[in-house]
């Protein structure tokens, strides 16, 4: 009969469907999906929610890393439009064509020249600030106060910097200086932008004054002597003179000066580096190209050479000329023509310069002009001038309409590549 | 659509019960036996179902085809079917014991079995859905094909099927039913005998060195093989094809692409088979382009002073034919395969080896591959049965060096800087001069690097089959399987420091190595209960069950570069640069269908599944995939009289399924960095999304299926409508936030289309038959939403100026657009459509005749429409050496080749051209030795002796100008396709066959 195959069936049946409900509803690891972290690197999330000590110093090390970043397209717009080098390349016209104006090509606020640079700074920034937010997050006694006074110091500066930067790339179009949440601030004005920089720079110097012996975190060998709260203020501070002279409010920054490593005595090139290498991970010097290469090169603007100071017969004198070597062959492409390679960097490891004494001098002596204080001025002047091998200055002294006096502004607002780069 | 599966489970569960819980009617028994035989030949079958019709008793031949069947009261109805056979019905007399059958040979396939569940199966006169079946006789039995999707081709109805490169080991972008994501994953999922296998194609990272993505360090214009390929042909029994989400929404999340189901030939009772088949052919070009032909003027104008120098030169030493050079190698192919099957009535194995060596049309290239199996089935008890299968494959691929480059290093790029005059032949010594006009010397290149790419796969399952309950009226399966997919892939490119462009390198020579493991693994747990309930002629097919899916993957690259001479380890360098990516994905799903069959007239069918996985940013919920479907057999109702018309089915299906966003999109995450040989880490540009979720897709499908005269003719057509919801879109973040992008799921893509297959037998006698099928098919595909700025798809081509392939709500997915001249004052007036990669429609007509001991196939493929983005003419254009240079088609009076230069960046229509084609894609003759003859000849130890020749892509008709239609510079890609940058050229074969069985 059928009746103990039912029961059969129904038993078999119901073992089945219980079977499955058991696992549904007990919630066995059988149907069950652990969320598992990002196994390609650290997320966002583990960084911001659960600090660590070597975490946060990893994030900071990453801040000083993503600052070097595209850096060979911010100087090459600004040396570009400085008329100081010619960066050519073949499969690349808009280098030739909108940065330097030819026919009837202007600038584009959609292409790479820009919106890449100016990604990286804020990236940078991005990174700073989510450091910043987990140092929030950090429990009771990961750090001390000092300690996190440091990162404050640090993540204050470095975030000034780059929002600098970006503002002197975009100038009067402005910039975002608000951007730690994440939807973004409005546009401010160059003016408000360097206002807000400055106080940026004031805030992290303050952190400075409170952060100790140490940092918690390791930088570079391009901050050597400048790694100590106490030092990197040196560093915080020079910024600000740089930003009171943009804001040409110069008696700031010959205040500001004061606290900066501003030496007459020292080298000019004693100063703050971004550092390259070829180890794994890291990233060689972006603007460093072979001097002699064709199609796709950095050739120095012919003025350079022109204009150089020469003695009675002709002969360079100035010393900076081993900024340059003669092109073996002479780059001669869509109307342009150099016969001298760009050298500033000699390697592809070459460090790129932040900021230095050497710029510290001129911005004194761009301030002391604008002040009327003209020995002072002389004297830095004559310090660059004899480092470069050049006589002492005799010109007029006649302050800041004059044409001398303009210019050394102008080679201080324009991060002069040549200059920056001194031997 | 969410919810929590334990209701679903619950409810399919209590129908269960309920449906159980049917009384049944008493018994009285006759018993009745038999033999089974082949009509053709009178040979007996083993394996034979016989089943008594409205019940669920049934039997299976034995090794001798002999079968016992005991039949309920009032139960006289046998039904008699195998593979491959047309099912027989046999009423029973009363009182009769003895019963004899001859099965007819299936010629249409209606008869077969299709897979429509995860564990139960319909028979195609039942299905409610167009579901395409490829057996091993029209996948492999004709031709040779260098891998499995190869041997697709122009088989599948409704399916863009295309190989993207000539290179040995082959590359095919597979299309089901239009475009089907935009930034999804957009392969069909391959399932072979119930694992889910990995059909991933990894770059070999030789981008290091041709920077054709300049500046990404893996990236998808390495040529790669898709993975898929590593699967023996010869192994397969049958693929089916579910194109769309109505077919295909019990696979869920997984199955938005298709899905293929690829099951293996297993072993039969009765005596061991053994098949021995040995294939031979040749592979050449498809189609030479050709070379400029200069004058010492031209060679001047192209090449300067140094060109006329070289050419007067060369008019004494002879020119140089560099493409025959390169690509005019007659590559041998062989394949020898061996397959032993058998068994007894508890016991089944089949056992296959494959060696296959195929050499490419360009010296140094090729492709070996070895592949074993072993397949067992064991029956413990008559409730209880195991099957194993266990594949191994090692291949080897050399693929060259080909495709788009940013360093002049690649074959074909170097080929286009290359006139007719220069000598780059190496000297007595070995000495390759330097080219005088390209960074590379592509000879030197050739003779010298190495590319290759070694795997080591085994794909092994687990399958059992416990049948707790069988009675007249139900039966209660439980099937457990279990898979793994592991291979490991190692891919080494060398180029040595003394080639061209690696001694102007800064560090001269470059080893690049890839290692790449994956494991795909899965487990599935499902019962099948069918209840027959004969009073009403109705039964019940219910189904219920649970599946995981694990997959792993790692790569690992390196890159060293300035090499100790003659060195290829990482470690003999001066740098060495690694990446490493991990990728995880976790699935859990249920699935419960019901099938309700009232009589063979109406066929109803309502499953949903739900998935829940690691990728979607909630990994908890479950997200759903119902599908529906009814089919009508109108021949099948009393009334119906129309004795011509033997079928006549209208069907209708729904269904859905998801495309899971790519690994890593919910994350937001750091990046590695360093400095002062610190490491740090640096905040990622793209912002994780996570709550994202799977794209989703509707499918409505309906169709009419109608057979004349016997199946003498069937025809059927399908219409469907394929929408699109919740892509996974890219939108930019302004970059202030410190990103740059981030995903999003929103828009909506629609693909509607038609598909129609139409089998004859027009002649069909003891000596002569001849069968033809015709299939059509065209999809419209349309942006119907899209809330972000148009945007060039993925491998889309290289911009405006150039043409590329552009996603742009109300259009075509597919279109290409391109700067163009429109009021023909010589300036370029803006960007405007130029053409579309979808064709127009295609067509396949596939032709068996068979006379005495003779057969012929052919299988031709019609392709109407389609553009293709031409740069290869592009570069020969810019190079100067295009064989049509100097032509002066629009009388002019200025060379062609300076016309379409000059056009650069005045309009881009001349890029796109059509790739329409009209191919003989198979064709084959075969001989099968007269039975007497071998009875005889080798005293019966072979049954059957085949001989044949056969060629594939012999005869192309088209009016694209370069090596071939199909191509694709970016690989497999969810929209673009045809985008052509100096390929690996397409190749045509010719193979001679010898087949033995014994």
């Amino acid at each position: 009969m059928t009746i103990p195959t039912f029961t059969a069936a129904r038993f078999w049946a119901i073992s089945f469907t219980a079977g499955l409900l058991a696992v549904l509803l007990t919630g066995c690891d059988l149907m069950g999906i652990s969320n598992e972290p990002d196994p390609n690197g650290p997320s966002l999330e583990s960084v911001v929610q659960e600090p660590t000590r070597e975490k946060i110093a990893n994030v900071a090390v990453g801040v000083e890393s993503g600052m070097r970043t595209d850096l060979n397209l911010y100087l090459t717009n600004v040396s570009m439009i400085g008329r100081e080098v010619y960066r050519f390349s073949a499969s690349e016209p808009r280098f030739t064509s909108e940065l330097l104006g030819s026919g009837s090509a202007v600038l584009d606020n959609n292409t790479f020249y820009i919106t890449r640079p100016w990604a990286e700074r804020y990236r940078v920034i991005r990174n700073a600030e989510i450091m910043l937010e987990a140092l929030d997050n950090a429990p009771d006694g990961l750090f001390t106060a000092e300690e996190i006074a440091g990162y404050r110091g640090f993540a204050d500066t470095i975030i000034a910097y780059q929002l600098l930067l970006n503002a002197n790339l975009v100038f009067e179009n402005g910039i975002r200086v608000d951007v730690s949440a994440e939807e973004v601030g409005p546009v401010v004005p160059y003016t408000d932008a360097l206002d807000a920089i400055a106080a940026r720079l004031d805030q992290g110097a303050a952190q400075l004054d409170n952060a100790g012996a140490d940092f918690a975190f390791p930088l570079s060998e391009g901050f050597d002597s400048f790694d100590a709260p106490a030092t990197f203020r040196e560093f915080n501070r020079a910024l600000a003179a740089r930003v009171a002279v943009y804001q040409g409010d110069y008696p700031q920054a010959l205040t500001v000066l004061d606290e900066t490593f501003l030496d007459d005595e020292a080298p000019l090139d004693q100063g703050v580096y971004h550092v390259f290498s070829t180890a794994p991970g890291d990233i060689v010097n972006p603007w460093f190209i072979n001097p002699q290469q064709s199609g796709n090169l950095l050739a120095a603007h012919p003025s350079f050479v022109e204009d150089i100071a020469r003695d009675s017969e002709g002969a360079i004198i100035d010393a900076r000329v081993d900024k340059v070597v003669a092109r073996e062959e002479t780059f001669e492409q869509v109307g342009l023509r150099s016969e001298w390679g760009f050298f500033v960097y000699p390697s592809q490891v070459a460090p790129i310069p932040i900021l230095r004494n050497g710029e510290l001098l001129l911005i004194r002596a761009e301030a002391s002009i604008q002040e009327d204080d003209f020995a002072t001025a002389v004297a830095d002047l004559n310090t660059v001038r004899a480092a470069a091998g050049l006589p002492a200055y005799d010109g007029p002294e006649t302050g800041a309409s004059d044409a001398r006096g303009a210019d050394a502004a102008v080679a201080t607002a324009m991060g002069m590549v040549y200059w920056v780069a001194c031997p | 659509m969410r919810c929590r599966p334990t209701s679903i489970v619950a409810i399919a569960g209590l129908c269960l019960a309920i449906l159980l819980g049917a009384t049944a009617p008493a018994h009285a028994q006759q018993t009745v036996s038999g033999v089974v035989t082949d009509a053709s030949d009178g040979t007996t079958i083993p394996g034979v179902t016989v089943a008594v019709r409205g019940t669920q008793v049934g039997t299976l031949t034995d090794t001798e085809g002999r079968f016992e069947i005991t039949l309920p009261v009032n139960r006289r109805t046998l039904l008699f079917s195998f593979v491959g056979y047309a099912t027989q019905e046999v009423t029973v007399e009363e009182g009769q014991t003895q019963l004899d059958v001859a099965l007819e040979q299936d010629v249409v396939g209606l008869d077969e079995v299709v897979v429509t569940g995860l564990a139960s199966t319909v028979a195609r006169e039942n299905l409610a859905n167009s579901i395409e079946t490829i057996d091993a006789e029209t996948l492999t039995g004709n031709t040779g094909a260098q891998s499995l999707d190869a041997a697709l081709s122009g088989k599948v109805t409704g399916a863009q099927i295309s190989s993207y490169t000539g290179a040995p080991g082959g590359g095919m972008s597979v299309k089901l039913r239009g475009v089907s994501t935009i930034n999804g994953n957009s392969q069909p999922l391959y399932i072979v005998d119930g694992v889910v296998v990995n059909n991933s194609a990894i770059p070999s990272n030789v981008n290091a060195v041709t920077a054709a993505a300049a500046g990404g360090s893996r990236s998808n214009q390495d040529n790669p093989v898709n993975r898929i390929a590593d699967l023996n042909p010869q192994d397969v029994q049958s693929i089916e094809i579910l194109k769309g989400p109505s077919a295909a929404a019990i696979y869920g999340g997984r199955a938005a692409n298709g899905v293929v189901l690829i099951t293996t030939k297993r072993g039969a009772g009765g005596d061991t088979q053994v098949n021995f088949s040995q294939t031979v052919g040749v592979t050449q070009i498809r189609k030479a382009l050709g070379m400029r032909q200069f004058t010492a003027d031209t060679a001047e104008e192209a090449f300067g002073a140094e060109g006329r120098a070289q050419f007067l030169e060369a008019q004494d030493r002879g020119f140089i034919d560099y493409e025959d050079a390169l690509f005019g190698e007659n590559g041998l192919l062989s394949t020898t395969s061996l397959s032993i099957a058998g068994g007894n009535d508890r016991t089944r194995f089949f056992i296959s080896g494959l060696l296959q060596d195929d050499e490419g049309i360009v010296a140094r290239t090729g492709y070996e591959k070895r592949s074993a199996r072993v397949n067992l089935d064991h029956a413990l008890s008559d409730k209880l049965t195991l099957s194993g299968s266990a594949n191994y494959v090692n291949a080897r691929t050399r693929r060259g060096l080909t495709g788009n480059d940013n360093s002049g290093t690649t074959f074909g790029v170097a080929l286009t800087a290359t006139p007719n005059f220069i000598d780059l032949r190496p000297d007595e010594s070995g000495t390759y001069p330097d080219h005088p006009f390209n960074a590379s010397n592509p000879l030197q290149t050739r003779d010298l690097f190495t590319n290759q790419e070694v795997v080591n796969r085994t794909i092994t399952s687990a399958r059992i089959e416990y049948t707790p309950l069988t009675t007249t009226q139900q039966t209660l399966r439980i099937v457990g399987e279990a898979g793994a997919d592991f291979f490991s892939l190692q891919s080494e490119a060398l180029f040595p420091e003394f080639l061209q462009f690696e001694r102007t390198s800064p560090e001269p020579g470059t080893s690049i190595l890839g290692e790449t493991t994956s494991l795909n693994t899965n487990v599935r747990l499902i019962g099948v209960h069918i209840l027959s309930l004969p009073d009403r002629e109705v039964s019940f097919t219910t189904q219920a069950g649970l599946t995981g899916v694990r997959a792993d993957q790692v790569s690992s690259n390196f890159v060293a570069r300035g090499l100790i001479p003659g060195q290829q380890n990482l470690d003999q360098s001066t740098s060495l640069s690694p990446s490493q990516v991990r990728e995880k994905q976790n699935d859990r799903s249920f699935f419960v269908q019901e099938e309700v069959d009232y009589a063979g007239r109406l066929i109803a069918t309502v499953g949903l599944r739900g998935d829940r996985s690691s990728l979607n940013g909630d990994v908890e919920t479950f997200n759903l995939y119902p599908k529906a479907s009814l089919a009508v057999n109108l021949h099948a109702f009393p009334f119906w009289s129309v004795d011509q018309v033997n079928q006549l089915k209208l069907r209708a299906a729904f269904g859905q399924t998801g495309n899971i966003a790519g690994f890593g999109t919910k994350f937001t995450s750091f990046e590695a960095t360093s400095v002062g040989g610190v490491v740090g880490t640096l905040i990622g540009l793209r912002r994780g999304f996570a709550d994202v979720e799977p794209e989703r897709q509707s499918e409505i499908e309906g169709g009419i299926d109608l057979g004349l005269w016997d199946n003498r003719a069937n025809l059927e057509l399908t219409l469907y409508r394929k929408e699109i919801t919740d892509q996974l879109l890219q939108r930019e973040v302004p970059s202030s936030t410190g990103f740059r992008q981030e995903t999003f799921n929103g828009g909506t893509l629609l693909n509607r289309g038609i598909e129609a297959s139409l089998t004859l037998i027009p002649v069909e006698t003891d000596r002569f038959s001849w069968q033809s099928t015709t299939n059509f098919w065209a999809n419209d595909a349309e942006v119907t939403s899209l809330p972000v700025p148009a945007f060039r798809a993925l491998g889309g081509g290289f911009g405006a100026t150039l043409g590329e392939i552009r996603v742009e709500e109300g259009k075509s997915p597919t279109q290409i657009v391109g700067v163009d001249d429109r009021d023909g004052d010589g300036v370029s007036d803006g960007v405007f459509q130029l053409g579309d990669v979808a064709p127009d429609f295609q067509m396949t007509f596939s032709n068996e005749l068979a006379y005495n001991n003779w057969r012929l196939s052919v299988l031709a493929h019609w392709k109407k429409g389609g553009d293709n983005l031409n740069l290869s003419e592009l570069l020969f254009d810019l190079g100067q050496t295009s064989p049509d240079f100097d032509d002066d088609s629009n009388g002019n009076g200025v060379p062609d080749g300076v016309d379409r230069v000059n056009n650069v960046g005045v309009s881009a229509a001349q890029f796109v051209q059509d790739a329409s084609y009209f191919r003989i894609r198979e064709v084959a003759l075969f001989y099968a030795l007269p039975a007497a003859f071998l009875e005889s000849f080798s005293s019966g130890l072979l049954t059957n002796a085949r001989l044949g020749v056969s060629a594939r892509n012999w005869l192309t008709i088209t009016p694209y100008k370069s090596y071939d239609p199909e191509v694709n510079n970016f690989g497999t890609q969810p929209v673009s396709d045809g985008v052509e940058v100096t390929p690996f050229p397409q190749t045509k074969e010719l193979f001679f066959h010898l087949r033995l069985g014994f």
